[in-house]
């Protein structure tokens, strides 16, 4: 087809204007798109006078012109100077809750907590790792670690029947225990108590129990010291007065960074 | 409510104002500039420069013909509201703190600080014809008021006298022809932030650093309401028409605001019920203490300035025209 401009002017489809009896004005013209192809197109206006009452002096002044540092802008709103901001609630409520809405939002998060098991990634303890109290003097334990003293937890159990390792005559399955100990030594070893290794040299046994007291009631601390320069050999014994604290304190303290060191945590041998 | 953020100070606000119909809103801060907006669009009009300081206070008269501004460069400007122009500029000893327009039109009040010796003064000015740039260069009197420094003052109704709130907390009826301290009542803990007069003048409302705002009858200043809240008030507005509500606006001091977060600095407008005296709603945006509350005269919107430099002005949604207290 011709695009002569000519054609198009000429063309036998002109276009047609009408008004039915709702007030809607149909318009329908015929074009060549850049196809080539003819389109129709077809609008529908309807218009429709509002009216709205203004005050005279508002109405006058929206024809002010602008002037100051507005001089010459263009009528409409500046986006440099004029933002719509965020969707804001104005909540209107006849109880006087206003005042715990704040707290109803900690309140509900409680609540969708409550089932889930908070638990402290640092100390084992019912809140969350960032609200952990020892955070600092522990700091953050990444998820490997903890997996990696879970797992290390479960070996001992498999070992004695592994037999890939030596095991002493007295401590094998079988040998008797009991025989051999003295009443002291008896006493002494039926407390939980957890063998730290890799101290480092300047630990106390202050640093010891302060290390290990948050995990529940310690009855004795033993902190092996050089017999001549009283530092500590790297190892230490901490007796608690119950199974689970202890229990709880092997998992979180075991594979821990202490002084630049790694810590090894686990129950402690009775000594023959 | 989507609210319409205006930007047009570079410091913190220090008072916003609507004119009689409430199509525009003025703004001063202490950016040394006073803006003039749409308030239906948050377009601005224009600006009116030529203060050397920060603007404490401004004011329009009724026809929105004339404004005037109060600064700390210890001038009053007076200017057409329509083209931007200076048409007066008084000079004092010290700031101007507070500016407003007498019932009639026809006056000034202006508050000056004390400062460097000076005392504090209550100035009114004759503006009249204040158009024509005929306007008096001396005051039709001036007060020197007894007692703490006052804060803020309005013209009570019909001109009969004039309301002051001090630093101290009380407020006092002053005589505007004679000067004289007609009656005083201490309502407050801690100076008084804000002041605004009700439609008719009759009662007005205060803001104070105590922590409370007030509704004060304005014949013998007895209390009539009080709105206790846990933070300091730099304003409090009441709502002239559809609800019966005021709005009360502050925060933690701009100086300690840094040390905590925005949510405990508590920088939310705060609806109150008028007469049952609970409160019934907040709006929060600002990341500063609010420093100045305006409602727009139909009740339709409301505007706030604050510390952070911005005015955000609020088209209620439709729930709030249809709201009713259940006791």
């Amino acid at each position: 087809m011709s695009s002569n401009w000519a054609d198009e002017v000429d063309g036998d489809e002109l276009p047609q204007t009408f008004t039915d009896a709702n007030g809607i004005t149909t318009h329908i013209e015929f074009r060549i798109n850049e196809d080539g192809k003819k389109v129709k197109i077809t609008r529908r206006t309807q218009k429709k006078l509002i009216h709205d009452v203004v005050n005279k002096a508002v109405a006058a002044r929206k024809k002010w012109p602008k002037f100051g540092k507005e001089r010459g802008k263009p009528p409409g709103p500046d986006p440099a100077t004029t933002n719509v901001g965020d969707n804001i609630k104005l909540k209107l409520s006849s109880t006087g809750q206003i005042v715990q809405e704040v707290d109803d939002k900690h309140e509900s998060m409680k609540q969708q907590l409550q089932n889930k098991k908070i638990l402290c990634r640092i100390c084992k303890g019912d809140h969350f790792t960032t609200k952990c109290p020892y955070k600092d003097s522990l700091g953050v334990e990444d998820a490997a670690a903890s997996s990696a003293a879970a797992a290390e937890e479960a070996a001992p159990e498999a070992e004695p029947s592994s037999g890939s390792k030596y095991i002493a005559p007295h401590m094998r399955a079988g040998a008797s225990k009991v025989g051999d100990r003295d009443s002291m030594r008896e006493k002494r070893d039926e407390q939980p108590t957890l063998r730290v290794t890799n101290l480092s040299e300047d630990v106390t046994e202050g640093d010891v129990s302060e290390l290990f007291n948050r995990f529940g009631h310690i009855s004795r601390v033993f902190l092996a010291r050089d017999r001549e320069t009283n530092a500590c050999k790297g190892f230490a014994f901490v007796s608690f007065t119950m199974r689970e604290d202890a229990q709880r304190a092997l998992e979180a303290i075991d594979g821990r960074g202490y002084d630049n060191l790694i810590l090894r945590v686990e129950w402690a041998k009775s000594s023959a | 409510m989507r609210p319409i953020l205006l930007q047009g100070h570079e410091r913190s606000l220090t008072q916003i104002k609507y004119n009689r119909e409430g199509d525009l809103l003025f703004s001063v801060s202490k950016d040394h500039v006073v803006n003039a907006w749409f308030s239906h669009n948050g377009e601005r009009l224009g600006t009116y420069e030529g203060h050397i300081g920060a603007v404490w206070t401004v004011d329009v008269n009724s026809t929105t013909t004339l404004l005037v501004s109060g600064s700390a460069d210890n001038t009053a400007k007076l200017w057409d509201v329509s083209n931007g122009k200076c048409l007066k500029s008084w000079e004092f000893n010290t700031a101007v703190r507070r500016v407003q327009f007498s019932e009639d039109d026809k006056m000034i009040l202006l508050v000056t600080e004390p400062r460097m010796g000076f005392p504090a003064t209550l100035q009114i000015f004759n503006v009249e014809n204040g158009a024509t740039e005929t306007v008096s260069s001396e005051p039709l009197t001036v007060i020197h008021p007894e007692g703490p420094k006052i804060t803020v003052a309005a013209w009570g109704a019909l001109n009969k006298y004039i309301v002051a709130g001090r630093e101290n907390g009380s407020v006092a009826l002053i005589d505007p022809k004679t000067g004289d301290c007609i009656s005083t009542n201490k309502v407050h803990e801690a100076t008084i932030t804000d002041l605004q007069m009700s439609a008719d003048r009759t009662y007005f409302i205060t803001s104070s650093k105590d922590k409370s705002a007030k509704i004060i009858e304005s014949e013998f200043l007895e209390v009539l309401k009080t709105y206790t809240t846990d933070t300091p008030l730099n304003s409090a507005a009441i709502m002239p028409k559809v609800q019966e509500f005021v709005v009360v606006g502050g925060g933690q001091e701009a100086m300690d605001v840094t040390r905590t977060s925005s949510r405990q600095g508590k920088f939310e407008c705060r609806f109150w019920h008028k007469i049952l005296e609970e409160e019934v709603g907040r709006v929060r945006g600002h990341f500063g203490p609010i420093n100045t509350i305006a409602i727009h005269p139909d009740g339709r919107s409301f505007a706030s300035g604050g510390e952070d430099g911005y005015v955000r002005v609020h088209h209620f949604d439709d729930d709030f025209f249809s709201f009713k207290f259940q006791i």
